[in-house]
């Protein structure tokens, strides 16, 4: 119990949110615009659990949001040409193994450190794109809505497929040798180094992996409206990694863990929701979000001073 | 690491920033003969005249001098992600306490230099107290800082008609050069100076190559590491007043994305994101690198044909700045390669 | 060494120079044309109807401005554009206080200065290309709204951002006309979404769970019409929720045509770039000048002016009947 009692807390958080809602706003529970609010958190969940991994192998990674850009716009294109689903879907997970490849060389390869490459990657990626597409919108044909489904099916496939994958990734995470050679780099590389693990190597995966669940996360995004606009996935990165701190994850590597995530997600998630149906003015909103962040890192902070955490 | 792998770096640094100052020169004389052109009226215009040099210095001046107030934050192996944020909270502040508070505009400006440094001292506070990782803690305040200006002026307001007296700041010339580059030239010496001549510069790289070393030498780490953050709200703030100054206006979205703009320019000037390493001068560099870069590419004639000068700038300094990473990583990588080759 | 790369990196910038530069020294009239973001696809049409009017009348075209809607960058475009000395700036200014200073600076240089879209200071131009007045476009979309309502019930506003000045400008019209004319409506909330599809979508489904009652959703920024009318039709609310507001035509066809959008409110983006262009070439070459009561611009025909505004005509709904006929 009191090994996840950070998890615990976020989770207790979101729970006084959640009763607050369900007092002062029981609309909010009415089962199918929930499911739509969840569908569309969806993607980000994805990400956020690639960027959970990143953050727990001490990197960062500010790219994601524009290599979500550029993997829809790319899926985007295909599936407009034509292509079935079947192909556009691993073309998109390829592309963004190539770009976390190259951030993985980079960091991994290179020793450079994880939040200049990546910053730099961001820029370029999303100028890039801004030169070729101009911000003009890719209309997709029907097929590939819902993935041809009906809309509340499609809306459950999204929904399982993220939790699924949330909780393999967390199991793995805990269980295999992988998952324990990620937290030993985040801990000491050094160390993880004499006792026979790779690290750069691990580094590297971690990107690719990131890079493979942000074009998933890209498909998973395109599936739920007929348009890509270029924009989407603008301030991705921030988002998820506050949904990652939030949840527990160290961000000096090597502790927490992908249901603190997960939490710390769908409460960051919840403000705007939230303020839409407590009819609370949206100027609050950024406020808000900055608040709960830094809650978190002083509830963190004041939990390691009293040597509570094992930093 | 012992005296001479010191030395080593402390002459790939050198070489780093002459290398810096080679790229920006080749920058400038290109963009100098390639972007200047006679017009219709027989007038030279462009890249080349002294109009647009100036208007460069002018325009780079608040994101130069975040840049300036990152400098000493990434020494320590720190980072401040939320200057940008405050510096639009600083603003509206200043265009508060004018224009609501009544006050003469030397006060509010006062008022809201110490503005920037409560909100610097709330990074302080929460990275040195509680020690928390600066990335996160300025994370969180990157939000709260805009997210308060956004809640002040409920997003609408924008504080305008500044007096000319003011605005003479931001846009007019004094002794030759735009008014603010003095100010932002002041500041540099300042930090230089800081950074390079004095037991507080020393201490601050000692505390970023090892904050344990630091303090067993008995350095008071906690009160440097929070004069640091102090001194960086309150140079955002002062930025905040040229922003100000320069727009005639004050509104809550000022300086948004600054901060990736700073934080490129300090890392391009050859500071080790990791601490420890790094130079004024080589921000300064930096700053106009890429200033350079951006104003030169608007007034190439290809460029502009393809009407796009916001793109290409924000994509070469992009990939300026990863070719930069990665030269200042080989001669680091390169010795570890030869054994494997070797090897194999 | 050091010298030798210096030498180096000199002789490169020559040879640089000789292939790119020194081309521009033709005789044509050059008109900048600065928008306030330049990805969005409102300015891409406004962008493409100028770039119409310039092949015809022989001029270069230089389009360039902010990727977001930034008002400092504006500033710096535009003078970068005085000292390329070009012959005519036609801005459509975020700030009005702020973009004014640099153009009074252009006027000085003796380039011929127009604003479009959304004024400047009148000083700091010579005329104003008024495709409506915000005004205009605030009573309009709030007349539609309820003409779509029968002048009762709730509805909300979905804005691009809190700080964006059009859109706050536009709101206020909104409300203005809300409290004279329509008693019996509701504003229930003003929500932002970044200039986010994705977001206004999200929005958009929070908005009809948290208010029952909503009857409308009115987007004032144009990447929200279609997320609200993608949420609405997920919402299986086509019909009872209906969704109007400020947009292109193509990229909210698909729904007026499935009867989730009503109408959209949109001016000829096109004809706006067109007509500025024109204008600004007339003023170029003296033809127009202060005063003026008219002006004919090419396959147009004439404009009338009142002041120093030429008007453009009023804002355009575009619903089922009509909207396959126009691309942009």
């Amino acid at each position: 119990m009191k090994r996840y009692f950070r998890e615990l807390s976020v989770v207790a958080a979101l729970g006084a949110v959640l009763l607050g809602l369900a007092i002062f706003a029981p609309a909010f529970f009415q089962p199918q615009p929930l499911l739509s609010l969840v569908t569309r958190e969806a993607p980000t969940l994805v990400v956020a659990c690639g960027m959970a991994l990143v953050i727990i192998c001490r990197q960062i990674d500010i790219s994601v949001g524009s290599m979500f850009s550029v993997c829809s716009v790319c899926a985007g294109l295909l599936a407009a040409r034509g292509w079935p689903l079947a192909l556009v879907l691993p073309a998109a997970a390829a592309l963004g193994a190539i770009l976390g490849a190259v951030n993985g060389i980079l960091v991994a390869g290179l020793r450079l450190p994880s939040i200049v490459v990546t910053l730099a990657t961001m820029v370029t990626l999303r100028q890039g794109l801004n030169l070729v597409r101009q911000g003009e919108f890719v209309n997709l044909p029907d097929s590939v809505q819902w993935f041809g489904l009906s809309q509340s099916a499609g809306q459950w496939a999204l929904v399982v497929a993220a939790l699924a994958l949330l909780i393999a990734l967390g199991v793995a995470m805990r269980h295999l040798a992988i998952g324990r050679f990620v937290y030993a780099v985040g801990t000491d590389a050094e160390a993880a180094r004499l006792a026979g693990i790779r690290p750069q190597l691990v580094t590297f995966l971690v990107f690719v992996f990131i890079g493979v669940l942000t074009g998933l996360a890209a498909m998973m995004n395109i599936a739920q409206s007929p348009q890509v606009q270029p924009l989407s996935g603008m301030g991705l990165e921030l988002k998820v990694i506050a949904a990652v701190v939030v949840g527990g994850v160290a961000i000096s590597g090597g502790r927490g863990n992908l249901w603190g995530a997960f939490a710390g997600l769908l409460l960051l998630a919840c403000v705007a929701p939230a303020l839409t149906h407590l009819h609370i003015e949206a100027y609050w909103e950024k406020a808000i979000q900055g608040a709960i962040i830094l809650l978190a890192v002083v509830a963190d902070g004041v939990r390691s001073r009293k040597g509570g955490g094992n930093t | 690491m012992n005296a001479t792998g010191k030395r080593d770096w402390n002459a790939l640094l050198l070489r780093h920033e002459m290398l810096l100052l080679y790229v920006l020169v080749a920058e400038w004389l290109f963009f100098y003969f390639a972007g200047t052109t006679t017009n219709r009226r027989g007038v030279i215009v462009g890249f080349g005249t002294l109009d647009r040099q100036f208007d460069i210095l002018r325009h780079s001046c608040e994101i130069g001098l975040l840049a300036l107030a990152l400098t000493p934050v990434i020494l320590t192996a720190g980072i401040d992600l939320s200057v940008g944020s405050l510096l639009g909270l600083c603003a509206i502040l200043f265009g508060k306490f004018w224009h609501d508070g009544g006050l003469s505009i030397p006060v509010a400006a006062a008022l809201a230099l110490g503005c920037g440094a409560i909100g610097g001292g709330l990074n302080a506070a929460l990275i040195t107290t509680l020690r928390l990782p600066p990335l996160i803690v300025t994370l969180g305040t990157y939000s709260l800082f805009r997210g308060l200006a956004e809640a002040i002026t409920h997003g609408a307001i924008t504080y305008t008609d500044f007096p000319e007296s003011f605005l003479f700041l931001g846009q007019e010339r004094w002794l030759g050069l735009p008014t603010q580059a003095w100010l932002f030239l002041g500041v540099a010496a300042a930090v230089w100076v800081l950074v390079h001549r004095t037991t507080f510069g020393r201490s601050i790289r000692a505390i970023g190559f090892s904050p344990e070393g630091a303090r067993y030498a008995g350095l008071p780490v906690n009160r440097r590491l929070a004069l640091v953050y102090v001194l960086a709200g309150l140079i955002a703030a002062l930025a905040a007043i040229i922003y100000t100054a320069r727009l005639g206006q004050a509104k809550a979205d000022a300086g948004t994305g600054y901060e990736l703009f700073a934080i490129t320019a300090v890392v391009l000037g050859g500071t080790s994101i990791f601490g420890g390493a790094g130079s004024v001068h080589g921000t300064l560099l930096g700053v106009a690198a890429i200033a350079v870069l951006k104003n030169g590419l608007a007034c190439l004639p290809v460029v502009m044909r393809m009407n796009a000068a916001e793109e290409m700038s924000g994509l070469l300094t992009g990939a300026l700045l990863l070719l930069a990473l990665t030269v200042s990583v080989l001669p680091k990588i390169l010795p570890t390669l030869r054994p494997k080759r070797h090897a194999g | 060494m050091k010298s030798l790369l210096l030498r180096l990196c000199f002789a490169a910038a020559l040879l640089l120079a000789s292939v790119s530069g020194a081309s521009a020294a033709d005789s044509k009239l050059v008109v900048a044309f600065l928008p306030k973001s330049k990805g969005n696809a409102y300015f891409l049409s406004c962008k493409a109807g100028a770039d119409k009017a310039a092949k015809e009348l022989g001029v270069e075209l230089l389009f360039d401005g902010p990727t977001d809607s930034n008002a400092a960058k504006q500033n710096e475009i535009v003078e970068n554009w005085i000292t390329l000395g070009v012959d005519v700036i036609a801005v459509a200014a975020e700030n009005r206080e702020g973009i004014s200073t640099a153009l009074r600076k252009a006027q000085k240089q003796g380039i011929k200065v127009l604003t479009y879209d959304a004024d400047a200071m009148p000083d700091a131009r010579s005329f104003f290309v008024n495709q409506a007045t915000p005004e205009g476009i605030g009573y309009a979309l709030m007349d539609e709204a309820a003409r779509l309502l029968n002048s009762e019930g709730e509805f909300a506003v979905i804005t691009a951002s809190l700080t964006a000045a059009n859109q706050r400008e536009w709101q206020k019209h909104i409300e203005a006309r809300l409290k004279d004319k329509y008693p019996k409506m509701k504003l229930v909330a003003v929500r932002p979404c970044d200039d986010l599809k994705d977001k206004a979508q999200s929005e958009a489904t929070a908005l009809m769970s948290a208010n029952p009652n909503l009857k409308l959703i009115l987007a004032i920024c144009s990447p929200g019409v279609p997320g609200a009318a993608e949420a609405v039709k997920q919402a299986g609310k086509t019909g009872k929720v209906k969704v109007i507001g400020l947009g292109l035509p193509n990229e909210n066809k698909r729904y007026v045509h499935e009867g989730v959008t009503d109408s959209v409110i949109l001016w000829n983006t096109g004809d706006l770039g067109y007509l500025t262009i024109y204008a600004g070439i007339a003023l170029a070459k003296g033809e127009l000048k202060p005063g003026a009561k008219s002006f004919k611009a090419g396959a147009l025909g004439t404009f009338a002016i009142a002041g120093d505004n030429i008007l453009l005509g009023k804002p355009f709904i575009f619903n089922k009947g009509n909207i396959d006929q126009f691309d942009f």
